[in-house]
C-alpha cells in the first residue's frame, strides 16, 4: 500500500514521469550488465541473461506486515503462512534445509554478504559433545537502517521460525537473539512472539511435534555499536565488555560460552522458512547470478518519502529511489550523493548514481559496498563534508577502543574531518587522511576499523575538489590576518 | 563497561581460551605452553639443521619432529609444531617481530596490532602473534606491507603518546621508544597537536609501590591479564571505550596482590613505574649484579641494581625452575630496608651495662674474654633464618672447636621419628615445577599466597591451564582460587591418612598429587602429628601409584619452607628449633641474625653473655651484650639453600655499610681471639667453600637440586614411634591477609616501603570496597 | 700643610687622648692617634669621633669601649652607628635617634671564632641510617616521631 502512496507520490512531485525514468534506466541499465558482466561475473553463454530486476510482484513478497497494518502476533502471523507445515520442513532434515538455502543464493543481510549456505553448513562438523547455538544479530545499529527492528515489531514470528529452521539446519541446541537494548518496543513484541511460540508448541521442547528440543531466548544490549560485529556481540552476550575477538578461532569453532555458534542477521534468518517453503530455486530467481533473492531496503535522506521497502535484488537505484521514495527531494538533478549501504560504505556521486545497480558486486565494482542496502540520499543542499564528518565522529564514539589503529586512528581522522568541514587545513592533508584511513583499513581486529576509514576515502575518491575550494574559502577569509601573522594554523585557532 | 571477573569467570576465562587454543592446533595436549617451550628449545637445539636457505636446489632434509609443519619466515624455512604462532616461529627463525601486548606467560590479545606481518596469499596483514602456522605459510617479516603496517600502528600509537621522555623512569628501557627508533617513521605528521594536543587521562593511585602516569598508556591491558591470569586480583581493568578507554581500577582503590610489582616490568612504556624508584637514576647509569632473593624459602633469581654505594632496585631474573619472571613485592620493593636500622660498628656494653660503639679488635678480644671463661657445654649459638651458608659453616666450626656443639636454627621442625635427619622430610621434594606436572596439591597448613607468592602463581598457572585441583587443610584463607578446603585441623589430615576420609578416594585417585606442608605449621603444638600424618599419607598415595603401574619416581611429600636458608642449615646439621637452648639455660648464647625473638633472655642463665651477629638492629640486638655488625644478603658472596633443596650463589652488589663485614670473616677473625687452638682453618671465600664441599658437596653444586628419597624408611620410622597425638586445633595461617606479607623478616621490617604497603593494605580493608 | 699644623694637630691629639700614656695605648690599641669631634657614644660604650681635617674615610673613626681592649670587631658597632661610620646617612643617631620596632631583634657581634659560634649543620641524610641502642636513641625514628617524616596519618592509600 505505502509502495503505491510512495510511487503515486513520485508521480506528482518528480521531475520525470514514471514511464520516462524507466525508460531512461532501460539503457543505463544495460550499461551496467554490460559493465558487471566483464568485471564480476564470468560471461556463461549457456544461460540466458536477466536483464530486468524489480519491481518486486506483491505474491513475491516474504515480508508481507512490513508496514504493520495487520495483527502481528500469532493468530494473524498464521494467516499470512507463518509456522505453515514447519514441521515437515523440519523432518526433511537439515541437509533438505541446507540445500535449499544453498540453492536460493541467499547470502548475508548484515553487510558482510558471506554465502549463508555455506556459513551454516560450517556448523555440521561432528559434535564433540559441545552443545552448538545459533545467534541472532539484531543490534541493528548501522545508521540508516532499520529493516530489522521492522521485522521484529511487525513480523516477529518470521524471526522466531527462522530461528527454529535455521537451528535444525545447523543442529543448534538454542537461538539468543541479541536484541539492540534501544529498541525496547521491537524487544517486548520479540518476547511475546516467543511466549506465543512456546505456548502453542512451536518451539521449545519437542517443538511444532518434529522431536526437536529448541529454545530461543530473547537478550537485550545495552547500546553498543560494536557489539552488532559478530564476536564482540558473543562477548556481550557471556556478560563481558563488548569487544571484538581475534579470528581465529572463528565462531563457528569457539563461540558462545565456547561452544560452536553461528551469528546471523535478523534478515537472513527471517527468510529461511519462506525459502524453505517456497523453494531455493524462487528465491534464486529475483537479482543477478550470485546476488539473488528479494531484499529490505532503507532509503533515508533527502527524499521525499523515506520507507523501508521489500525489493528484489539487483534493482537499479534510481530505480528504487524514483518508485518507492518519492525521488530527491528537488528532483534526481538535485542529487549530490548516495551512501548505498548504510553509513560505513564509501559514498557515490550522482554520475554512479545513476546507473549503478543494488547488489553486492555492482556496488562492489563501483568501489562501494551494499552494506545492510541502507540508502542515504544527500541532495545539493546537504554539505557532504559535514555528513562524512559526523559519521567519522560515530566511528570515533563507536570505537571500542581495543586495538590501536581504530582507537587512535578513528579519533585522528574526526579531529581531522571537522577541521575540513571548516576549511582550516591543508591540501596536503587530504593526502595524509587518506593515508590515514588506509593505515586503519585491514589493521584491526574487527571490520569498524574498516568501516571508519570507507565513508572519509569515498568523500576524497569523489568529492576532492569540495574540499579543496572550502580550504581554499577559508584561507582567503583568513588572509589578511594571515599575512599578518606566520602559520595559518595559529591563525585557525583564533577563528 | 567495567567487568569485574573473580577467580570463576578468569578461570572460565582461561578454559576457553584454552579450548580456542586446542581448537586451533587441533592438539588435546593440556600442557600446551610447556610443550611449545620444549619444541623452543628442541628448535633451537638444531637449528642448524632446521634452519635452511630458500628452498633453491633439492627438497631440504631437515630432520623434521613429527607432524610438524613447514613455514617459511622471509624464505627461511623452519619446521615448527602446529599451534606455533607466526610471531614464535619467527623467534625460531631469528626474526624479532615487534610487538607491545605480547608476553610470552600472559594470555594473547592481538591489541596492539604492532606485529602485523604479510603472509602470501592474505590480503590483509595478519597479527603475528595470534595467527597459527599453517603449512607452507610464507610469512615476510620486512615487505613494504609489512614494514607500512608497523608504520602506521607506531604513528597510531605515538599520536596520543606525551613527549615525556625525557622526564620519564621508563626511559632507556622503553619498548616503546626501542620500537619506534627501529619500526616508526623518522618524522611527525600530527597536525592536530597544533588544535587539539594529545589525550590526557588522570593518573590513578594504585597504591604506594606503582606509581602510574596514565597519559603514557598504549593500552596493552599487559597489567590487566596480569591481574587476571598470574596474580589471581582483577582489581585492574578496563573503563570507557574508543579513545576514552582507560585502565585503571574504576573505584580508586588499591591494587591489592602480593605480585603487584610485576606490572612495572610489564609495562612497556612508562605508565606503570616503580614509585620507590621515581626520578632516581637511569637504567644504563645502573650497576647489575645477578643475586639471590631471601625473603621467602624460593630464592627468586633477582638482579640488584645499585650505584654509589646504593641498591636502587631490584628485579627479577628469569629461571623457569624457581620464579619463571615474576618476584613478589616483598622481593622487589624491600631494598629500602637494607639501609635503615643498620649494625654499622662494632658494641660492647660497658662498666654501666650500656652498649656503646667499640672497635672491632676491642669488641672481638672483649668477646673472647667472656667466651674463654665458659665451658663448651654452656654455650649455644642460634641462627636465623637469613644467615647463609659461608656463615653457618664458620659459626658451626668455630663453635665445635670450642667444645659446643648445641648449634639450633629458630625455625623448628618436629623432631621425632627421622626428623630432620632424613633430608627427604624437610625437601619440597617434586620442585616448584612439579606444580605444572601435578593434577592435585593438598596444601597443609600454609598460606601459600603469602609464604611464597611465586609458587602460588604457579598453582594458579597450573589450576587455570592444567586443571589442577587443590585441596586444603588449615586456617581458611584466600589463595585466589579455588581450594577444596577439608578442615583446618590435623584431625582431618589423620583421617586422610587413615584414608577414612571422604576425600581419600579423590586423593588416591590423583595420578600426580602434591602434599604441601607449610612450615608454619609445623611451628605449631600440633606441628609433629601434621607431618608424622603427612608423611604417612604421602608414602600411602605414593605405594599406590607404584601399584598402579606408575614407575615415575613422583615425590609426594613436599615441606614448604619460609626462610631463605633453612635447608641449609639443617643440611649443615644445625638443631631445628630452639628447644635445646631453652633447657641447657646457656652462658654464653651466640646469636647470628636470629630475630625473631624465640629466644628471651629469660631463657639463660642469669648472667649470660649474648652475643649478636647480624646486620639489622632488631630483636636480637636489643637483648645483645656485644654487637658485631655483619653483612646484608646484597651483601656478601653467599650460598642459599631453598626450600627444594636448590644451593644458590648470591652476589656482592654494593659493600657492608661502615664497619660491618661479611659474615664468615668476622667469625674467622674471632677464632683467633677465642682460646686454644680454634683458629679456622680458611682465610678466603674459595677455602670456606672448599670446606663446604667437604662437608655437604651439594651446597657448591650451584643451581642443581639434590635430590632426597628416603619416603620409605622415613614412614617406617613414624611408624614404629608412637602416632604423636593432637590438640585438634586450627592449623594457624601466620601471615593471614595482604597487610601480614609485608613485614616478616627483620629487612622488611626495616623497609619504610614496606611500612607504607602495611599502612595501605589496612587501609584498603577498611573501605567499603574491601582487599 | 705646614710642619707647625701637623705638629699642632700631633699635641691635639695627644690632649685629646688624655696625655702621653694614654695616648701611647691609644695608638697600641688602634694603631692610630687621631683627635676629633666626640659625636657620640653608643649603648655598648663605643665612642664616635669625625674629623673632616682627615680626608674622607678617614675622617670618622670609633673607639671601642675600652673593656674590649684588643678583642674590638666591627660588627659591635650596633646598626644605627654602622650606618654613619659608612657614609649611608650624615645625620648621626645623636641628631636622628632610629626608629625602634618591635621585631627588631637586639644588635648581636659576630660570634665567629668564639665558643659561641654557628655551627652549619648537614640537611642531606646519611645513606644508611645506624642502629642505635635503646641509651643513645633519640626521637627521631619514624615510629617515635612521625612527623618528622612527613607520614600522613590517615592518608588515603597510605601513600603521597
Amino acid at each position: 500500500m505505502l509502495r503505491n502512496a510512495s510511487r503515486l507520490h513520485a508521480c506528482l512531485n518528480g521531475s520525470t514521469s514514471p514511464i520516462a525514468s524507466t525508460g531512461c534506466l532501460q539503457e543505463g541499465l544495460v550499461a551496467v550488465r554490460h559493465q558487471a558482466t566483464q568485471a564480476a561475473t564470468p560471461p556463461k553463454d549457456a544461460k540466458p541473461q536477466k536483464t530486468k530486476f524489480g519491481p518486486l510482484k506483491d505474491q513475491d513478497r516474504i515480508f508481507t506486515n512490513l508496514y504493520g497494518r495487520h495483527d502481528w502476533k500469532l493468530k494473524g502471523a498464521m494467516a499470512r503462512g507463518d509456522w505453515y507445515k514447519t514441521k515437515e520442513i523440519l523432518l526433511k532434515g537439515h541437509e533438505w534445509i541446507l540445500s535449499e538455502v544453498k540453492k536460493s543464493g541467499l547470502r548475508g543481510r548484515g553487510g558482510a554478504g558471506f554465502p549463508s549456505g555455506m556459513k551454516w553448513s560450517f556448523m555440521n562438523k561432528p559434535s564433540d559433545g559441545r552443545p552448538k547455538y545459533l545467534v541472532v544479530n539484531a543490534d541493528e545499529g548501522e545508521p540508516g537502517t532499520c529493516k530489522d527492528r521492522e521485522i521484529m515489531r511487525h513480523d516477529p514470528h518470521k524471526l522466531v521460525e527462522g530461528c527454529l529452521i535455521a537451528g535444525r539446519a545447523m543442529h543448534a541446541r538454542a537461538a539468543y537473539i541479541y536484541i539492540r537494548g534501544e529498541f525496547y518496543n521491537e524487544a517486548v513484541n520479540l518476547q511475546i512472539a516467543v511466549n506465543e511460540a512456546y505456548k502453542a508448541g512451536l518451539i521449545g521442547e519437542n517443538a511444532c511435534g518434529s522431536g526437536y528440543d529448541f529454545d530461543v531466548f530473547v537478550f537485550r544490549g545495552a547500546g553498543a555499536y560494536i557489539c552488532g560485529e559478530e564476536t564482540a556481540l558473543i562477548e556481550s552476550l557471556e556478560g563481558k565488555q563488548g569487544k571484538p575477538r581475534l579470528k581465529p578461532p572463528f565462531p563457528a569453532d569457539i563461540g558462545v560460552f565456547g561452544c560452536p555458534t553461528t551469528v546471523a542477521n535478523v534478515e537472513t534468518v527471517a527468510v529461511a522458512p519462506a525459502i524453505c517453503r517456497r523453494g531455493g530455486d524462487w528465491f534464486h530467481s529475483f537479482g543477478r547470478e550470485r546476488n539473488s533473492g528479494t531484499k529490505l531496503f532503507c532509503i533515508s535522506g533527502h527524499v521525499n518519502t523515506p520507507v523501508t521497502v521489500e525489493e528484489e535484488m539487483s534493482i537499479p537505484l534510481k530505480e528504487l529511489i524514483e518508485r518507492h521514495a518519492g525521488g530527491v527531494i528537488g528532483g534526481w538533478d538535485n542529487l549530490l550523493g548516495i551512501i548505498p549501504g548504510g553509513s560505513s560504505v564509501p559514498v557515490l556521486p550522482k554520475s554512479i548514481c545513476e546507473t549503478v545497480l543494488m547488489d553486492f558486486d555492482a556496488l562492489q565494482a563501483v568501489q562501494s559496498g551494499l552494506g545492510t542496502a541502507a540508502i542515504i540520499v544527500m541532495n545539493k543542499q546537504a554539505d557532504i563534508i559535514k555528513c562524512i564528518a559526523r559519521l567519522s565522529e560515530f566511528y570515533k564514539h563507536e570505537s571500542c577502543g581495543q586495538c590501536t589503529p581504530c582507537r587512535e586512528g578513528c579519533g585522528w581522522l574526526n579531529k581531522i574531518m571537522w577541521r575540513f568541514v571548516e576549511g582550516n587545513a591543508r591540501p596536503e592533508e587530504i593526502d595524509m587522511i587518506w593515508e590515514l584511513s588506509k593505515q586503519i583499513e585491514g589493521h584491526t581486529i574487527c571490520a569498524l576499523g574498516d568501516a571508519a576509514a570507507w565513508p572519509v576515502q569515498g568523500l576524497i575518491r569523489h568529492f576532492r575538489p569540495v574540499i579543496e575550494e572550502r580550504m581554499a574559502q577559508f584561507a582567503a577569509k583568513n588572509k589578511k590576518t594571515a599575512s599578518e601573522k606566520k602559520g595559518t594554523d595559529r591563525v585557525a585557532i583564533a577563528q | 563497561m567495567f567487568h569485574p571477573g573473580g577467580v570463576h569467570g578468569a578461570r572460565h576465562i582461561a578454559q576457553s581460551l584454552h579450548h580456542v587454543k586446542n581448537a586451533i592446533r587441533g592438539t588435546c595436549s593440556s600442557k600446551l605452553l610447556m610443550q611449545q617451550k620444549a619444541a623452543a628449545a628442541v628448535a633451537v637445539e638444531s637449528k642448524k639443521g632446521t634452519v635452511t636457505p630458500p628452498p633453491t636446489g633439492p627438497a631440504p632434509t631437515a630432520p623434521a619432529a613429527p607432524n610438524s609443519v613447514e613455514v617459511y619466515i622471509d624464505d627461511k624455512m623452519v619446521m615448527v609444531e602446529p599451534g606455533t604462532t607466526v610471531l614464535q616461529a619467527a623467534a625460531l627463525a631469528g626474526v624479532e617481530i615487534p610487538r607491545f601486548c605480547y608476553h610470552d606467560r600472559l594470555s594473547i590479545a592481538g591489541n596492539c596490532r604492532m606485529c602485523l606481518v604479510e603472509v602470501e596469499k592474505s590480503v590483509k596483514p595478519v597479527a603475528s602473534c595470534a595467527m597459527p602456522v599453517m603449512k607452507g605459510m610464507r610469512v615476510k617479516t620486512n615487505s613494504p606491507m609489512t614494514r607500512k603496517a608497523r608504520e602506521g600502528v607506531m604513528e597510531f600509537l605515538l599520536m596520543n603518546h606525551p613527549l615525556d621522555c625525557p622526564i620519564c623512569d621508563q626511559g632507556g628501557e622503553c619498548d616503546l621508544q626501542d620500537q619506534s627508533m627501529m619500526f616508526g617513521s623518522d618524522r611527525s605528521r600530527f597536525t592536530d597537536i597544533k588544535f587539539d594536543g594529545k589525550r590526557a587521562v588522570e593518573d590513578k593511585n594504585i597504591g604506594p609501590l606503582i606509581k602510574t602516569i596514565m597519559n603514557r598508556c598504549i593500552h596493552c591491558t599487559r597489567c590487566i591479564r596480569f591481574g587476571s591470569e598470574v596474580a589471581g586480583v582483577d582489581d585492574l581493568g578496563t573503563t570507557g571505550r574508543g579513545n576514552e578507554m582507560q585502565v585503571g581500577t574504576y573505584v580508586e582503590k588499591l591494587f591489592a596482590s602480593e605480585l603487584s610489582g610485576n606490572v612495572i616490568d610489564l609495562c612497556p612504556v612508562g605508565a606503570l613505574t616503580s614509585k620507590p624508584y621515581a626520578f632516581t637514576y637511569r637504567p644504563w647509569e645502573l650497576r647489575k649484579h645477578e643475586s639471590v632473593d631471601v625473603m621467602d624459602g624460593l630464592g627468586s633469581a633477582i638482579l640488584v641494581n645499585s650505584r654509589g654505594g646504593e641498591i636502587i632496585r631490584i628485579l627479577p631474573r628469569v629461571h623457569e625452575g624457581i620464579n619463571e619472571e615474576w618476584i613478589s613485592d616483598k622481593t622487589r620493593f624491600v631494598y629500602d630496608g637494607l639501609k635503615r636500622q643498620r649494625l654499622t660498628q662494632p658494641m660492647l656494653k660497658n662498666s654501666q651495662g650500656l652498649l656503646e660503639p667499640v672497635d672491632w679488635e676491642d669488641a672481638l678480644s672483649g668477646i673472647a674474654a667472656r667466651i674463654n671463661r665458659v665451658p663448651g657445654q654452656e654455650m649455644a649459638a642460634l641462627v636465623g633464618g637469613l644467615c647463609d651458608v659461608e656463615a653457618l659453616t664458620a659459626l658451626k666450626d668455630l663453635m665445635n672447636r670450642l667444645g659446643c656443639e648445641t648449634l639450633c636454627t629458630e625455625e623448628s621442625f618436629p623432631m621425632n621419628a627421622a626428623g630432620t635427619d632424613l633430608r627427604s622430610n624437610y625437601l619440597l621434594n617434586t620442585k616448584i615445577t612439579g606444580v605444572e606436572e601435578a593434577d592435585l596439591v593438598l596444601l597443609i597448613g600454609t598460606n601459600i599466597r603469602f609464604e611464597a607468592p611465586v609458587l602460588n602463581a604457579r598453582i594458579r598457572k597450573a589450576y587455570l591451564h592444567n586443571n589442577l585441583r587443590i585441596a586444603s587443610i588449615g586456617e581458611r584463607v584466600d589463595l585466589r582460587y579455588e581450594t577444596d578446603f577439608l578442615g583446618d585441623s590435623v584431625h582431618v589430615l589423620a583421617q586422610l591418612a587413615d584414608g577414612d576420609h571422604k576425600y581419600s578416594e579423590i586423593l588416591s585417585k590423583a595420578k600426580k598429587p602434591m602434599i604441601i606442608v607449610g612450615s608454619s605449621s609445623l611451628q605449631h603444638g600440633d606441628g609433629t602429628a601434621v607431618l608424622a600424618n603427612a608423611i604417612v599419607l604421602a608414602d600411602s598415595l605414593r605405594s599406590k601409584m607404584s601399584s598402579n603401574g606408575d614407575e615415575s619416581d613422583w615425590k609426594v611429600l613436599n615441606v614448604l619452607h619460609r626462610h631463605a636458608n633453612q635447608v641449609g642449615a639443617l643440611d649443615l646439621g644445625y638443631k631445628a628449633g630452639p628447644s635445646a637452648i631453652k633447657q641447657m639455660q646457656p652462658k654464653v648464647l651466640f646469636m647470628m641474625g636470629a630475630d625473631d625473638g624465640v629466644v628471651q633472655r629469660r631463657d639463660l642463665a642469669g648472667d649470660a653473655f649474648v652475643i649478636y651477629q647480624g646486620h639489622h638492629g632488631d630483636k636480637g640486638a636489643e637483648m645483645a651484650d656485644a654487637v658485631l655488625p655483619g653483612a646484608a644478603y646484597t651483601e656478601k658472596y653467599a650460598t642459599y639453600v631453598n626450600t627444594e633443596g636448590r644451593a644458590q650463589r648470591g652476589n656482592v652488589a654494593v659493600t657492608p655499610p661502615g664497619m660491618a663485614r661479611e659474615d664468615w670473616k668476622i667469625l674467622r677473625a674471632l677464632s683467633e681471639f677465642v682460646r686454644g687452638s680454634s683458629v679456622l682453618p680458611y682465610d678466603s671465600l674459595d677455602e670456606v667453600r672448599k670446606r663446604l664441599a667437604e662437608i655437604a658437596p651439594h651446597l657448591t653444586r650451584y643451581g642443581q637440586v639434590e635430590d632426597a628419597n628416603y619416603f620409605r624408611q622415613s614412614k617406617d620410622l613414624v611408624w614404629n614411634a608412637a602416632r604423636p597425638g593432637h590438640s585438634g586445633q586450627t592449623l594457624p595461617a601466620q601471615q593471614r591477609e595482604l597487610e601480614d606479607f609485608y613485614m616478616t623478616n627483620t629487612i622488611s621490617r626495616a623497609s619504610r616501603t614496606m611500612a607504607k604497603c602495611v599502612t595501605a593494605a589496612r587501609h584498603q580493608k577498611s573501605t567499603r570496597y574491601g582487599l | 700643610m705646614s710642619l707647625i699644623q701637623k705638629t699642632l694637630n700631633l699635641f691635639r691629639a695627644i690632649k685629646q687622648n688624655g696625655g702621653i700614656l694614654s695616648s701611647l695605648k691609644t695608638l697600641y690599641v688602634t694603631d692610630d692617634l687621631k683627635w676629633g669631634t666626640h659625636v657620640g657614644t653608643d649603648k655598648y660604650g663605643n665612642k664616635y669621633y669625625e674629623n673632616n681635617y682627615y680626608f674622607l674615610s678617614r675622617n670618622r673613626w670609633v673607639i671601642y669601649n675600652p673593656d674590649f681592649h684588643l678583642d674590638y670587631d666591627g660588627s659591635q658597632i650596633p646598626p644605627e652607628w654602622h650606618m654613619w661610620m659608612h657614609y649611608t646617612t650624615d645625620k648621626p643617631p645623636t641628631v636622628k635617634p632610629p626608629v625602634n620596632y618591635k621585631w627588631m631583634v637586639p644588635h648581636q657581634e659576630n660570634k665567629s671564632g668564639s665558643s659561641e659560634m654557628y655551627y652549619p649543620y648537614s640537611t642531606t641524610r646519611t645513606k644508611i641510617e645506624s642502629w642505635q641502642p635503646a641509651h643513645l636513641r633519640t626521637a627521631d625514628t619514624e615510629e617515635q616521631n612521625p612527623k618528622l617524616f612527613n607520614i600522613p596519618q590517615n592518608n588515603r592509600i597510605g601513600v603521597q
